[in-house]
């Protein structure tokens, strides 16, 4: 056993040594790999299912003309409230989409008091890692500058996703974004009105490709009850999403072509259209899920 | 059992490299790929960056949103090549009829001349002693995804940039495919030398559709 140890600490020395060895060569060195057991970090044909930012969200509907409403974020006394693993991993998306909405507003002291939770509740789900020096400096020599919130918002929240991508966490950042769109879907819901908010309402009403892509993300890791659960939540919305239908279905017409001498445009086809009734749906839909997760 | 694990320790270390590629490709996009440089567009988080082998096949699955303009551009590693195939599909859900064909096997029963069933003094048909294969057929509505081609860089001096204006969302996969023979597939089995391998970032970014023309300037 002890000849063996030693074996392996000869090669786990060695092999730097042979790494740098081959870069000083003329030629440079072929390293063979044994695929078969390179653990589940070997390329494969991947299928990887994105979801839009809050800020996408919020930077649109604060451009067609909603208004800022407070009283839809959740409360940061709130935040001692969540106990669980869940119920703290969906709570920390739900406050990362209020910070990128206050953020979205310029709403400058409410930015920073959800910057203070996210930063505590991320300790509390094992991804401080997330909010290294650089960006916390970032962060704070920007504190002053209210035009810097939404990027300062956004960088937090990429980081979030980086590091949860890299310590292979894909489960929690599917729980994190699904928490995120419904705050977002919830903010945006309740701050329409039907006959007056065209634009914000068909961003609404295409929420329902972007569940699509929700629900393929989460089902990569079904096996996962904090997930199963989450997932339960969104298929119920799947539901009242499923009315919400293009006018002609049975022919795309979608192309991606350059208009006249000017720029590409993806255009044709049709949009989903979405009545005043599936509108209530929803609206009604997505506020009892979030009553469930804000308690 | 010493062995198994002596060759695992040494394979894991042989692996090494590819593992700390893999974590080093999480932020090629945001290394490599040239941002925009109007300066109004921002970083979309659906932007991604993945570790690929030669002959490999990938697609990211993204929204885009009507009324925005977006900028995809993509980045790679020079191992991979010069000519990586980058395309872009709508998809959509669509229900579909399917005749689902099930077959069993039946026990068969005596006919008479005209091809009718023949039966006992009890009324019951009588078996032949053999069995015969009976397909059943059922009509059932499935939902599935349709993928319809809109976009394909080798028809474009294999760009590696790709600016649009979206005037309906859609779903979109951009689909990024690595030529050579790597392990496309199942690679179990074969060999990929760590050359053969290397990272891919896709960039997107995204701003609100400029109005153009002198719109509310006139008297």
């Amino acid at each position: 056993m002890k000849r063996n140890l030693k074996y392996a600490i000869a090669i786990i020395a060695a092999f730097p040594m042979l790494m740098y060895t081959s870069c000083t060569e003329d030629k440079p060195m072929e390293e063979e790999v044994e695929v078969e057991i390179v653990t589940d970090e070997k390329p494969q044909n991947e299928k990887f299912y994105q979801i839009p930012a809050p800020d996408e969200m919020f930077g649109f509907i604060k451009k067609s003309g909603l208004t800022y409403n407070k009283a839809l974020i959740n409360s940061p006394q709130k935040q001692t409230s969540y106990t669980t693993p869940l119920e703290q991993t969906m709570i920390f998306g739900v406050y990362s989409a209020d910070l990128a909405y206050t953020a979205a507003y310029e709403e400058f002291n409410e930015s920073i008091k959800y910057f203070a939770i996210i930063q505590k509740m991320a300790e509390n789900i094992g991804i401080s890692g997330a909010f290294n020096e650089e960006l916390m400096n970032n962060i704070k020599n920007n504190l002053d500058k209210p035009e810097q919130l939404l990027e300062n918002s956004n960088d937090s929240y990429f980081s979030v996703v980086d590091y949860l991508e890299q310590n292979e966490q894909g489960d929690k950042l599917g729980i994190i974004a699904a928490a995120g769109w419904l705050e977002t879907v919830y903010i945006v819901a309740n701050s329409i009105d039907y006959n007056k908010n065209e634009a914000a309402l068909q961003r609404l009403a295409d929420q329902k490709l972007t569940l699509d892509n929700l629900l393929m993300y989460l089902d990569k890791y079904n096996g996962n009850t904090d997930v199963k659960e989450m997932t339960a939540m969104l298929k119920e919305l799947e539901v009242v999403f499923e009315p919400v239908a293009e006018k002609d279905t049975n022919s795309s017409g979608i192309t991606l072509k350059k208009k006249g001498e000017g720029k590409m445009v993806l255009g044709g086809g049709s949009s989903l259209k979405i009545s005043k009734e599936q509108f209530e749906a929803i609206k009604s839909k997505v506020t009892e899920l979030r009553t469930k997760i804000v308690k | 059992m010493k062995n198994i694990n002596n060759i695992l320790l040494i394979i894991s270390i042989i692996a090494m490299p590819v593992i700390a590629s893999a974590q080093y490709c999480n932020h090629f996009h945001t290394k490599y790929c040239p941002p925009s440089e109007s300066g109004m567009y921002s970083l979309n988080g659906q932007s991604k960056s993945a570790l690929f082998s030669k002959g490999q096949t990938s697609e990211l699955n993204v929204i885009v949103y009507k009324g925005q303009d977006y900028r995809i551009s993509l980045c790679f590693d020079e191992t991979l090549g010069s000519q990586i195939t980058f395309k872009v599909y709508e998809t959509k859900k669509v229900k579909v009829e399917k005749i689902i064909e099930t077959k069993t096997m039946e026990d068969e029963y005596e006919k008479d001349a005209n091809g009718e069933l023949v039966v006992d003094e009890w009324g019951a048909y009588i078996p032949t002693g053999n069995q015969v294969e009976v397909v059943n057929k059922e009509t059932v509505t499935v939902v599935e995804q349709q993928k319809n081609l809109l976009y394909d860089n080798s028809q474009d001096g294999f760009a590696t940039e790709l600016e649009f204006s979206v005037e309906t969302t859609r779903r979109l996969i951009l689909e990024v495919s690595i030529p050579g023979s790597g392990g496309s597939g199942n690679t179990k089995n074969k060999l990929i030398k760590s050359t053969d391998m290397g990272c891919v970032g896709i960039l997107v970014e995204h701003m609100t559709t400029p109005i153009q023309g002198f719109k509310g300037t006139g008297f």
